[in-house]
């Protein structure tokens, strides 16, 4: 045996392992989004079970462009994705920073800093839709009573109770209804996973060297121009990889979306595949292509932006 | 103008005195070298006078004007760092006007004084590469170049040629020697490199421990050493120290003899040994006898070649002028 072919050889199990991980599933999901197929249907038995005998061509494709959620899903996935990208790289960076330096209790805040991270997303999510954004019985309700109380009070002083009498009452606002759930369902997942940027930077910000900063000082850098010309660029590696990872993970974001109004007015694109899946395999299966396609073009929207930026 | 002045300045981290007390002046145009053993606080000394580094007390004067509390940027002084530290993300171009970027410069002079600096130091070829694309040397011009556009008071380098190899040091030693004739500015050069210390300084600071033992032109150092430390510190091979009843015969605590001011012959003389190893450059020989009684080595340095081998006995004599002698608290007695 040659010198290339042992290790050739001795790679191949891995090589066709990865290829039967990633190809059969995508395979298969190609296959179902070109053939009619329903978990139930009484009139047409033939369909339930998956057969070429049943090619739909670009049926499935069709039926799901047309469906009056596929919008709605494709926007609402950007919209909560790159809401979601756009606060935890703002928050990780400043959090960061203001971490790096050393200060007493440093190590107690780094690890309560980490810890949303731990908490499952199905429990994140009943947490802040039942205890914090509860419009009566979260924190939310709560808060929104009491500055409605204390102005009620401030309403009655002598003097300036006409000023305050021109306020008006707040209303706490109920993040269940179609316009503000996909608002909760951002701020659950960026507080969840601000401690994953965190982390990240605050790691590379070790790795910063000192006499860069000692130079830029003599050189007369404010310390915003520190942060600026220094700090960011050599954040702009780990940043896109947090851009990356988070995309990836968000754009598949489900159970959060389920607890806090069960897709009502605020479905992504996993969602609805979810619903399709109740029965319809077939445009559940083109959905998920559609999905596939999104995530690249994402993926590579991303990069290119990040990269532009911050690498100059 | 560049003149410093340090008054009664120290220096400690937490409970350790690194710098106790210390009075120095740097004049106008003088180029001053900091030497002493690895610890002796030469950075900290340098990093103080910088503004990177707070007082403990005392107070540092530049050109009459009390900086103590100044900060760094606005002492009009330049620093050159042995990592270089230049921006990693910056072209060369960016790098070199940083400095003038955070002046608030319009980019036309910025441009200009970029140039003008890039060609004195034969960067133009480079100008728009990363640092990470440039060799040693080349970074370090550009480190040199950013100091030098902004036309500071001072320059301070920190061991600014301990990364390059030997060949690019004396190349970048003479550069640095003759930007300093040309520009007349004040430079202020830690090294613990005898050669470097030796050949550029106009004014050598010996330090040991956070202390200055010797302040002095570099001949004055050499011939006429305050005490054991600089001597033995000074000059390389370094000098021969002895004590004891040889050196107590030449009417002294403590003696020392440069390698170079020692004749050796091979049939008389005052000192008896044998050759140990002997280094034939070519130019110079060094020996290094034992068994004299003096110390357990004495190096000697001949110009020249002589054949000599390991094994062989050999006569020493010193020039009687050039022995150098000290009393019993090391210090330098005439
Ligand atoms: N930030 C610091 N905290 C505590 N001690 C320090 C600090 N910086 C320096 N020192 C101590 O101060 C002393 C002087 O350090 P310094 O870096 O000035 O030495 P140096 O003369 O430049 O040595 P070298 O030739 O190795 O660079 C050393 O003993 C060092 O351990
Ligand atoms: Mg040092």
């Amino acid at each position: 045996m040659s010198d290339r072919k042992l290790p050739r050889l001795l790679q191949t199990p891995a090589v066709l392992l990865l290829l039967v991980w990633m190809l059969v599933p995508l395979g298969m999901t190609l296959y179902f989004s070109f053939i009619r197929y329903v978990l139930n249907n009484l009139r047409r038995p033939e369909w339930t079970s998956p057969s070429l005998s049943n090619w739909r061509g670009f049926g499935n494709y069709e039926f799901v462009l047309n469906s009056k959620d596929f919008v709605l899903a494709i926007q609402n996935s950007l919209f909560i994705v790159v809401s979601i990208l756009f606060l935890t790289v703002i928050l990780g960076v400043l959090i960061a920073v203001l971490i790096n330096k050393a200060f007493p209790g440093q190590g107690i805040v780094r690890v309560l800093l980490i810890s949303p991270f731990f908490v499952m997303p199905a429990v994140n999510a009943v947490l802040w839709i039942n205890m914090i954004l509860d419009p009566v019985l979260g924190l939310q309700g709560i808060a929104v009573n009491g500055i409605n109380d204390v102005l009620d009070n401030l309403r009655t002083m002598p003097v300036l109770g006409g000023f305050f009498s021109l306020w008006p009452e707040f209303e706490p606002i109920s993040f269940r209804a179609t316009q503000t759930s996909a608002i909760a369902v951002i701020m659950m997942v960026t507080w969840q996973w601000t401690p994953f940027a965190v982390l990240i930077f605050m790691t590379s910000l070790q790795s910063e060297d000192q006499q860069q900063k000692e130079a830029a000082v003599l050189d007369g850098a404010s310390v915003w121009s520190q942060f600026r010309f220094l700090t960011l660029p050599h954040l702009g590696r780990p940043i896109a990889i947090v851009v990356m990872i988070q995309a990836i993970f968000h754009l598949s974001l489900y159970a959060e979306i389920e607890i806090v109004s069960r897709g009502n007015g605020n479905k992504n694109l996993p969602y609805l595949i979810g619903e399709f899946a109740n029965n319809n395999i077939g445009a559940a299966s083109a959905t998920g292509i559609f999905a596939v396609i999104l995530a690249n073009i994402v993926a590579i929207f991303l990069l290119r932006m990040v990269g532009k930026t911050l690498m100059e | 103008m560049g003149r410093i002045v340090l008054n009664n300045v120290t220096k400690s981290f937490g409970e350790t005195q690194v710098i106790p007390p210390l009075d120095l002046t740097i004049e106008d145009g003088e180029f001053a070298v900091f030497v002493g053993p690895s610890g002796c606080g030469k950075s900290t000394l340098l990093r103080m006078i910088a503004g990177l580094e707070d007082l403990t007390s005392g107070d540092i004067e530049i050109d009459g004007e009390n900086v103590t509390e100044t900060p760094p940027s606005k002492r009009g002084l330049a620093m050159v760092f042995q990592s270089y530290a230049l921006y990693p993300h910056m072209s060369v171009r960016k790098n070199i006007g940083f400095p003038l970027r955070m002046e608030g410069l319009d980019q036309a002079e910025i441009d200009k004084k970029v140039e003008a600096a890039a060609q004195s130091l034969n960067l133009m070829d480079y100008l728009d590469r990363k640092p990470a694309a440039l060799s040693g040397g080349q970074r370090q011009r550009v480190a040199i170049g950013r100091a030098i556009v902004r036309n500071p008071s001072a320059f301070l380098f920190d061991e600014p040629l301990s990364n390059l190899d030997a060949a690019l040091r004396v190349g970048m030693r003479l550069e640095i020697s003759e930007m300093h004739e040309r520009m007349k500015t004040t430079m202020i050069y830690v090294t613990h490199d005898q050669v470097e210390a030796m050949t550029m300084a106009d004014k050598i600071v010996v330090l040991q421990a956070g202390v200055i033992e010797q302040v002095g032109s570099p001949l004055e150092l050499y011939h006429k050493p305050r005490n054991v430390f600089v001597a033995g510190f000074i000059g390389s091979p370094k000098m021969n120290i002895f004590s004891g009843p040889a050196a107590e015969a030449l009417g002294a605590h403590t003696v020392g003899i440069r390698p170079e001011h020692t004749d050796v012959s091979m049939t008389e003389g005052t000192w008896k040994g044998t050759v140990g190893v002997a280094e034939h450059l070519g130019s110079d020989t060094f020996i290094h006898v034992h068994d004299t009684g003096l110390a357990d080595m004495v190096t000697v340095r001949i110009s020249g070649d002589i054949s000599v081998k390991h094994g062989d006995t050999i006569y020493l004599t010193p020039q009687a002028d050039q022995l150098h002698k000290f009393d019993a608290q090391g210090m330098r007695v005439e």
